[in-house]
């Protein structure tokens, strides 16, 4: 993702007051409630050829479910969205070529299976609130029903750890592969959507036990890092 | 369909065994692998779900360790682990300590099972990782090390007095009281010289009248023996008994003198048994003080083989005790009768010469006399073989049930004589020729002329090295019984009313056999398997692998019999060489089981590189 322009996109995820979706049901409330290893996650990054949503589109999607502490590798995702228009500037980034791109599959089609892996679970993406407008966008305009739990926000979750240590965060503190070297965890390859909803899942674990550490945390409390 | 996960894939094409995997099996392993992220808060919920899993290390840093808590293994990005409670199907007792938090990847039984049985490599790795990680599991590392197993370095504290070679006897002596030792290195441009101690100036000086002008050269030792640095300070007390001396020189890796270390340092380090039971062995005026003395080490080696990590040594030590009580028998018999007509060396065989000494082993020595011995004075030798051996006896070390004893004329020859008899063993190698030869090739001086011996080794070597002798030693090691049977079951034997394995005759023995072999290939006259192992290193007839898991197996046996002896008590009817498998931990069960694999590997090795060509 264009973790390097974010901080331009500030204003987007800021009409976010809570971060719970759909709490609807006692089973999610039960979730919620419950301890935050018990809860269903699944880490997402999306390609897009620019950062707004109204005009630029998903190019590519990864996922890859959680169940902590657990990532269930070998039930990952990724699906590349069937276009037949022009890549922009953004292709310098996220290096799908348009033949990649004209031999994906239909939108409809991958948004289907991600919806039914993101029903009820709580999404994880690293400024998950950027994703999650491309996400909803997409959705309603397929006329495809998602309702994820909550959104758990990487970035957000390390703003909050930093902000608690030091007054002041320099750039590009926050991207992904900075967040990961704080945790000890091995640089990956970057900008490809199921690369990055891996490397995004390994590091909510290591995060998640770093704030909780062996206290009994509910998912609630968990979220509360996140907003 | 596998996904693209590039960075796994990266990772995974690079650790053994995936990098061996066809592309169809790799594949699959991606398409069936999990990750799991590991920290001290999850660690035992994540192994006490119980599923036995093959884990890969993508990061942090972990400690393997058994249900005790003992360290079997540091693991490490690209480290392999998990394997051996899927290969044996038993549950999982291993536990891990998070050193740093990371990402394991891991894989199920059933992906494990295909990988395995679609992929040759892949299947031969987690055999031959799981017999290395059995052969080292039962080594402790947490155990805080007895003082004996300490380096020489750490405990010489005082700085190095030396006196160059050029120094006059009196100096030496005035530098021997104005530095309060007894004594002195001789140093020339940092090379050792010589050794000159208190004792040489009384018996070599002043007991023979000589000018104390005279440079120092003329009465010290020369070319002492000296120990390194690195060396244990159990070296330095076995080597000070073997020689016989209380002082030896300490050099550093470059050979250059860096201090003296004494009997007096090791006692100082602790009232240390070993040192006090030879110090009183050494000081026994008689037969009866000795003998009285003698019984004392079983208890002392009970103890100390409590306190060392490496239990082997318990063999080095009572090789090294009996090496004493010989010496001493031998100087209270010169000592009534007179110095010996003719030069002549005592040798031990067997398990006193190859230091791997039990306490129910027998005594194997022998006596050669030089050439020109006259018959009158053999009677001489023959009374010396009678009072030694019968002494030994005495002291606990029993005698020969099959009478390789230097009491025994057959055991007791001149140079000439022994080539002879070597020569008809080679020759007409019946299997009493090739047992009695594997007892003599295995042989130590232990007292008498150096330079006697020496030639007379190197002699019988060069005759053993005969490919029809060679060949026939092979075929008789080919011949011996691993108890190892149909799908790797352990053999056993019914003896006393229980069911036993002989893990010395089918275990120990062997690899003794096999290495012995090797070493007349080779030319090499040091008798311990281990310092054989070490030395085979530098030829080709072993792979470095090879020798490493012959060395493993023959250290867990031996350990496994002296642990086995040492729990017997005086009146147990069991045997002391054979060990009811049931009796063992699942654990060591599956070690020995790992030692018979290698030594069946090793024999069939023989038979490969000795049974041809003939």
């Amino acid at each position: 993702m264009l973790i390097s322009l974010l901080d331009k996109l500030g204003q987007l995820g800021q009409g976010m007051q809570s971060n719970i979706i759909n709490s609807d049901g006692r089973e999610r409330q039960a979730s919620l409630q419950g301890a935050w290893q018990q809860a269903r996650y699944v880490a997402l990054d999306l390609e897009t050829d620019g950062l707004d949503p109204e005009q630029h589109r998903i190019l590519a999607i990864g996922w890859v479910p959680l169940k902590v502490p657990r990532i269930a590798l070998n039930a990952a995702d990724y699906g590349v969205i069937q276009s037949d228009q022009p890549l922009s500037q953004s292709a310098v980034i996220h290096q799908l070529s348009e033949h990649d791109i004209q031999g994906g599959e239909a939108l409809a089609k991958v948004l289907k299976r991600l919806a039914k892996s993101l029903d009820g679970a709580v999404l994880v993406a690293h400024h998950a609130g950027f994703d999650w407008q491309f996400l909803q966008r997409a959705f309603s305009q397929q006329g495809i029903a998602c309702k994820p739990l909550a959104l758990m926000d990487t970035l957000k979750l390390e703003q909050t750890r930093l902000q608690r240590q030091k007054d002041w965060l320099e750039k590009g503190e926050l991207t992904l592969a900075a967040c990961r070297q704080r945790y000890g965890l091995p640089p990956v390859r970057q900008h490809h959507a199921l690369s990055d909803a891996v490397a995004c899942a390994e590091l909510f674990l290591a995060q998640a036990y770093k704030i909780v550490g062996s206290q009994k945390t509910s998912l609630k409390g968990l979220l509360r890092y996140s907003r | 369909m596998a996904l693209d996960l590039q960075d796994m894939a990266d990772f995974l094409k690079q650790t053994p065994p995936f990098d061996a995997l066809d592309n169809a099996r790799f594949d699959y392993a991606l398409d069936h692998a999990e990750a799991v992220y590991v920290n001290q808060h999850n660690r035992e919920e994540i192994l006490r779900e119980g599923h036995p899993t093959l884990y890969v290390v993508r990061s942090g840093t972990y400690d393997l360790t058994d249900k005790h808590g003992k360290f079997i293994e540091r693991l490490e990005t690209g480290d392999v682990f998990g394997f051996p409670a899927l290969l044996s199907g038993r549950t999982i007792t291993n536990q891990i300590e998070v050193l740093a938090d990371g990402i394991l990847f891991c894989w199920d039984a059933a992906t494990f099972a295909y990988l395995r049985r679609y992929s040759e490599p892949f299947e031969r790795y987690f055999m031959q990782a799981q017999e290395r990680r059995l052969l080292v599991e039962h080594r402790g590392e947490d155990s805080t090390p007895d003082w004996t197993e300490r380096d020489i370095g750490s405990v010489i504290s005082r700085p190095l007095i030396s006196i160059g070679s050029d120094t006059s006897i009196q100096q030496a002596a005035i530098s021997m009281s104005e530095n309060k030792v007894s004594s002195l290195l001789v140093v020339d441009e940092g090379h050792l010289r010589g050794i000159i101690t208190d004792r040489d100036i009384r018996n070599r000086v002043v007991a023979k009248g000589m000018d104390y002008g005279v440079a120092v050269t003329a009465v010290m030792t020369q070319m002492p023996e000296a120990v390194y640095t690195r060396q244990s300070l159990f070296d330095a007390l076995t080597m000070m008994n073997q020689a016989n001396i209380h002082h030896l020189p300490v050099l550093d890796d470059e050979e250059r003198p860096v201090g003296m270390i004494t009997t007096t340092d090791l006692m100082k380090q602790q009232r240390s048994e070993p040192v006090f039971l030879m110090n009183a062995l050494f000081k026994a005026q008689s037969r009866e003080a000795l003998v009285e003395e003698a019984q004392n080490i079983p208890h002392y080696l009970r103890t100390f083989a409590t306190r060392v990590k490496d239990i082997g040594m318990v063999g080095r030590l009572l090789a090294s005790l009996t090496d004493g009580m010989t010496r001493k028998l031998i100087r209270l018999y010169e000592h009534e009768h007179g110095a010996a007509p003719v030069a002549y060396a005592w040798m031990a065989f067997g398990s006193q010469a190859r230091e791997d000494q039990t306490l129910s082993s027998d005594q194997d020595n022998g006596l050669l006399l030089a050439d020109g011995v006259k018959e009158g004075q053999r009677e001489y030798f023959h009374k010396l073989a009678e009072f030694v051996c019968t002494g030994l006896a005495d002291c606990g070390i029993r005698l020969c049930p099959g009478d390789v004893m230097a009491m025994n004329p057959k055991w007791n020859k001149t140079s000439l004589e022994w080539q002879q008899q070597i020569k008809k063993w080679v020759q007409s190698p019946t299997p009493d020729a090739i047992m009695h030869s594997m007892i003599f090739f295995d042989s130590r001086m232990i007292a008498g002329n150096q330079q006697l011996y020496r030639r007379h080794r190197e002699a019988i070597g060069k005759i053993a090295q005969r490919d029809i002798f060679l060949g026939n030693i092979g075929r008789h090691i080919g011949e011996l019984n691993v108890p190892l049977g149909l799908f790797n079951r352990l053999r056993t034997k019914s003896e006393k009313g229980g069911d036993y394995i002989d893990i010395k005759t089918q275990g120990v023995a062997v690899i003794n056999d096999i290495v012995r072999l090797y070493s007349l290939i080779e030319g090499l006259t040091m008798p311990a398997t281990p310092a054989r192992l070490q030395a085979l290193q530098s030829h080709k007839l072993l792979t470095a692998k090879d020798n490493q898991n012959l060395l493993e197996a023959w250290q867990f046996l031996t350990q496994l019999r002296l642990s086995h002896q040492l729990r017997l008590q005086g009146d147990s009817t069991e045997p002391v060489n054979s060990i009811d498998p049931e009796t063992l931990s699942t654990l060591q069960r599956r070690q020995l089981k790992a030692a018979f694999s290698v030594i069946k590997d090793a024999q069939q090795g023989v038979g490969f590189k000795v049974g041809r060509g003939l």
